[in-house]
């Protein structure tokens, strides 16, 4: 059982790490609608750490995306993960992970930037899932979301909706499904001024509510719930070349039995645009 | 007469340089909210031969496209190149540079 609820944790941060942002100028920890220009490339290193009781995991992503068109990009992410429950310590290959957005909508004005896409992302199970902590989720999994955003010279909103569907692991292990719903602001304090450095500063307010795990049919007490987040956050420019950083607090949280709780977790991405 | 001569050619050496200029195409491109996503219109425009320099001007949605002397595009080719980096063109005015 206890291996369960190790599972349960890591999962539940395996998760974390594939539910953000991918592109630029979309918040820090949820997606928002930006894709790329046609024929352009994305090269993104991202590391991430998360605590939450005893578990501390890590890790060094990198992300490559290419613009299919101007309204649909795809990509891929690899991750590097290291993982401690507080007794045992492993590192290793994560789970590889494809991704997709759709731009299908987008109203133009001068200085602003509105629109909607929808995004997908399929979680491979390559990832070693033998190692204690488990690095990998052992499943296929797949995620679906919507994201609008409006962007201005000077003010920033989005707002998200995801939902993951998990599989379910050779031991008759399926994670609990999950929804996640992001609200966001940005102000940009400078007005932008082209090849000059940018800044804009972000707040999110992220909410994840899980459902319980299953074995072999059966619920699991110690796993799912909700928790909300707030999440400052700053997406630095430069031309081509972006910095994003942010860290999430929890402010409420509602889980199931007997998991810790969250404390932080934090993430710093480094992006260029090819 | 020689020192003349040169200095005819070279006179007129000058006047062919310096007046030697391309068009200046002011593009109006609304969607321009953020620095770091104007980056794909410079990217897609100098990619274009014969183009010398783009500037961007943000506030006032302006996207100035110097080009080489001869070298002449129409609006439907920079309307692709602003739909592909994902914004949205609103006119196109020439000036000399």
């Amino acid at each position: 059982m206890k291996c369960l609820q190790t599972c349960g944790l890591v999962t539940g941060f395996l998760f974390f790490i594939s539910s953000g942002s991918v592109f630029a100028h979309d918040p820090v920890f949820s997606p928002g609608p930006h894709v790329l220009f046609k024929e352009g490339i994305e090269v993104l290193v991202a590391t991430d750490r998360e605590k939450a009781g005893q578990e501390k995991n890590s890790g060094l992503n990198l992300n490559l995306v290419y613009g299919l068109t101007s309204d649909w990009a795809a990509g891929i992410e690899l991750p590097y993960r290291s993982a401690d429950n507080g007794l045992d310590k492993s590192n290793g290959i994560g789970d590889t992970r494809l991704f997709t957005k759709y731009r299908f909508w987008r109203n133009d004005s001068l200085g602003v930037q509105e629109s909607a896409a929808v995004l997908l992302k399929v979680m491979l199970d390559n990832g070693d899932d033998t190692s204690n902590p488990s690095l990998g989720t052992g499943t296929t999994d797949t995620l679906l979301g919507f994201a609008y955003g409006y962007e201005s010279l000077k003010w920033y909103r989005w707002t998200s909706l995801r939902y993951r569907r998990n599989g379910e692991n050779a031991a008759g292990l399926r994670r609990g499904d999950k929804w996640l719903l992001d609200f966001v602001v940005g102000i940009r304090p400078k007005l932008p001024i082209y090849l000059k450095a940018d800044t804009v500063l972000i707040l999110e307010l992220n909410g994840e509510q899980g459902q319980r795990a299953e074995l072999n049919g059966m619920a699991l007490a110690n796993t799912g719930g909700t928790e909300w987040f707030l999440s400052p956050g700053v997406f630095w420019t430069l031309r081509n070349f972006a910095v994003k950083a942010g860290i999430q607090f929890p402010i409420a949280s509602n889980l199931n039995g007997r998991q810790p709780e969250s404390d932080y977790r934090a993430k710093l991405e480094l992006e260029w645009h090819l | 007469m020689k020192g003349m001569i040169l200095l005819a050619s070279m006179l007129w050496i000058w006047s062919a340089t310096a007046f030697a200029v391309g068009i200046q195409y002011n593009l109006r491109v609304d969607g321009l909210s953020c620095p770091f996503c104007a980056y794909g219109i410079e990217k897609k425009l100098t990619r274009s031969e014969g183009v010398e320099s783009v500037i961007i001007d943000l506030e006032k949605g302006l996207v100035i496209v110097k080009v080489k002397e001869g070298i002449t595009f129409t609006e439907a080719h920079f309307k692709k190149l602003v739909d592909d980096a994902g914004f949205t063109l609103k006119s196109v005015t020439e000036a000399s540079q």
